[in-house]
């Protein structure tokens, strides 16, 4: 058996006297979409800081596909295969959409910047071939049309979707989204909801998705964690979960 | 931007920098006039274009490290000291030919700038600015206090002329072309870079360092080569700098002329190569101007005396680049921008 995408064991992460997380343990399945539910402030962002390694536990590990990746930089944790969506988008305002999509690229173009000075040929090679992939995202996306805007002057609907674009864009052997559903309407949440089933359908690419739109959640996820002040409470698929008493008393109500 | 209505058919036309024919037969022309400068104009024109060329490649530097990767950098005129003092040395102790001193001074005043863009990765905007004048200051201390025998002292260093397969490049006519071959070489590369990956990580690591991050960006690592770049630019020219006035001294690289350089890229428009260069021709022109203004001012109105008026140009040069924030904060190419896009899609509005 190969070892799971994504595995976070026995994390602990203290703020001074406030514990974010408590002794917290998941893992994620090759092509499983696990949610992460709960009340605010029960650890399910501080979960995802610990996993992408914006904050560094002060007990327990985090491993990638097998690999001890805890306490490494974030850049390095992203070369290991990891991708994130944020709450709120945090893409390049400036540049356009394809050049968003561009950056997720970055990573796995090889060129120095001594080629980048004097051979232009060949590394316009390899941006033509990465920018083959980068297209592919935008038909997947259905953003074929704005390609060329910058993403500073899209609606707030499109710009989630180039957010999970450049996510995308990185090839990434894990993917964590931080509520893409917060603040949409009811429209742009079918979108988005249909573009994280095909993600893990066609693309195999496991998600880990924090969210707080119920309907949401009990639709798409295959499993899903529930957190609350910094302890996992209950763990099962949508139907347990609804069922399950210490969930129904901590968040569900 | 093409025409309305043509659309590129492959990824590589898609990013050329040349896209319409008239944009290269008009690039072409410049570079033809610029190359026939020396036959058309006269000798005070040529010396202009000198120092235009030269703080175009240095300017280009910095827009790289202040403009694209965001990093404030008031040492850039330290980091052309350290090219020129560079080239100096060698020059005038080893009697090294110039096409290996140009380099060298480049990767001397690289390493210099790489050491305040490790700083970059822990600091930013204000603290960062007042890092990179602390360039300027360890730059002048090291010279005036270092031996004088090592970088000359306070006497400065005379540098003996470039020379090419025996023929010496004396004159401005000839070092007007040895300037224009490493600017174009320079401009070119820099447009490589900044199109390449790494231009897009600056641009990622100015706009938003978290995101940065997220995407498999080293930052540090980003702001310090970013840094590295920028003083590259600087050594380059400041090489160029010392072969053109054959004499080199601490005060010829001051804070002042650092700012100089921030106006030109803030003129010309933040995050533009183009930009730059626009930033370039216009501060220098002025400069130019007040130079030539000024002492026929101090000439016909006496009673003011000589001092006043200096000062006061320096106010009037003041004036043009605070005008140019207050009216135009994103610069020249903002404006040309804006410009292009409503010709493109005249007559309709949108």
């Amino acid at each position: 058996m190969t070892a799971a995408p994504l595995a976070v064991r026995n994390a602990t992460l203290k703020f001074g006297g406030v514990t974010a997380l408590d002794d917290v343990s998941i893992t994620v399945n090759d092509d499983e979409l696990l949610a992460i539910i709960g009340p605010n402030g029960a650890g399910k962002t501080s979960l995802l800081n610990v996993t992408a390694g914006f904050y560094r536990p002060q007990k327990g590990s985090v491993e990638l596909s097998g690999k001890d990746v805890t306490g490494q930089r974030v850049d390095q944790i992203a070369r290991h295969g990891l991708a994130r969506t944020f709450q709120g988008t945090h893409l390049f305002a400036g540049q356009t959409v394809v050049e968003n999509i561009m950056i997720g690229r970055h990573m796995l173009m090889k060129s120095n910047v001594v080629q980048a000075f004097f051979q232009y040929g060949t590394v316009m090679r390899e941006e033509s071939e990465h920018r083959e992939a980068a297209e592919e995202i935008i038909d997947f996306l259905e953003i074929e049309a704005i390609r060329n805007r910058p993403v500073g002057t899209l609606g707030y609907g499109l710009r989630k979707r180039v957010d999970l674009g450049r996510a995308l864009a990185q090839e990434p052997s894990i993917l964590l989204m931080d509520e893409p559903m917060a603040g949409m309407n009811s429209e742009e949440k079918e979108d988005l909801a249909r573009f994280i089933l095909d993600v893990r359908e066609a693309r195999k690419i496991p998600v880990v998705l924090v969210e707080h739109d119920m309907g949401v959640v009990m639709d798409l996820a295959d499993r899903i964690v529930v957190l609350d002040f910094g302890r996992v409470i209950a763990e099962g698929t949508p139907e347990e979960i609804q069922k399950d008493p210490a969930v129904i008393k901590a968040y569900l109500g | 931007m093409d025409p309305s209505g043509i659309f590129p058919t492959s990824y590589r036309t898609d990013r050329r920098v040349v896209r319409t024919r008239w944009q290269a037969i008009a690039l072409a022309v410049f570079m033809g006039l610029l190359l026939a400068a020396p036959y058309l104009a006269s000798g005070r024109i040529i010396a202009v274009l000198n120092m235009m060329l030269i703080s175009a490649v240095i300017a280009v530097g910095l827009q790289i490290c202040t403009g694209y990767a965001g990093q404030i950098n008031l040492g850039q005129a330290a980091f052309m000291g350290v090219g020129a003092y560079t080239a100096s040395i060698l020059a005038s102790k080893t009697g090294m030919s110039f096409l290996l001193t140009i380099p060298l001074a480049g990767f001397a005043a690289a390493l210099f700038g790489f050491l305040f863009g490790l700083t970059a990765a822990r600091i930013k905007g204000f603290y960062l600015a007042l890092t990179t004048i602390a360039a300027q200051f360890l730059f002048h201390f090291a010279v005036l206090n270092l031996p004088s025998s090592w970088m000359g002292g306070s006497n400065g260093i005379t540098v003996p002329p470039a020379e090419l397969f025996g023929f010496r490049i004396v004159g401005e006519t000839s070092q007007f072309y040895m300037n224009l071959a490493v600017a174009t070489i320079m401009i070119a590369g820099a447009f490589g870079i900044i199109r390449s990956r790494f231009g897009r990580a600056f641009v990622a690591v100015r706009d938003d360092d978290v995101a940065a991050g997220i995407m498999g960006i080293n930052v540090a690592a980003t702001k310090a080569n970013a840094f590295l770049i920028g003083a590259f630019y600087a050594g380059v020219g400041g090489a160029l700098w010392a072969y053109l006035i054959r004499f080199v001294g601490v005060d010829q690289f001051t804070l002042f002329n650092s700012i100089f350089f921030i106006a030109m890229i803030i003129v010309g428009g933040m995050g533009s190569i183009v930009g730059a260069l626009v930033g370039v021709f216009v501060i220098r022109v002025i400069q130019e101007v007040i130079a030539t203004v000024g002492p026929n001012i101090a000439d016909s109105v006496s009673f003011l005396g000589g001092d006043i008026v200096f000062a006061g140009m320096n106010v009037i040069l003041g004036g043009v680049i605070a005008g140019s924030m207050i009216l135009e904060p994103k610069g020249l190419m903002h404006r040309w921008n804006i410009l292009k896009s409503s010709f493109r899609i005249w007559p309709f509005p949108y």
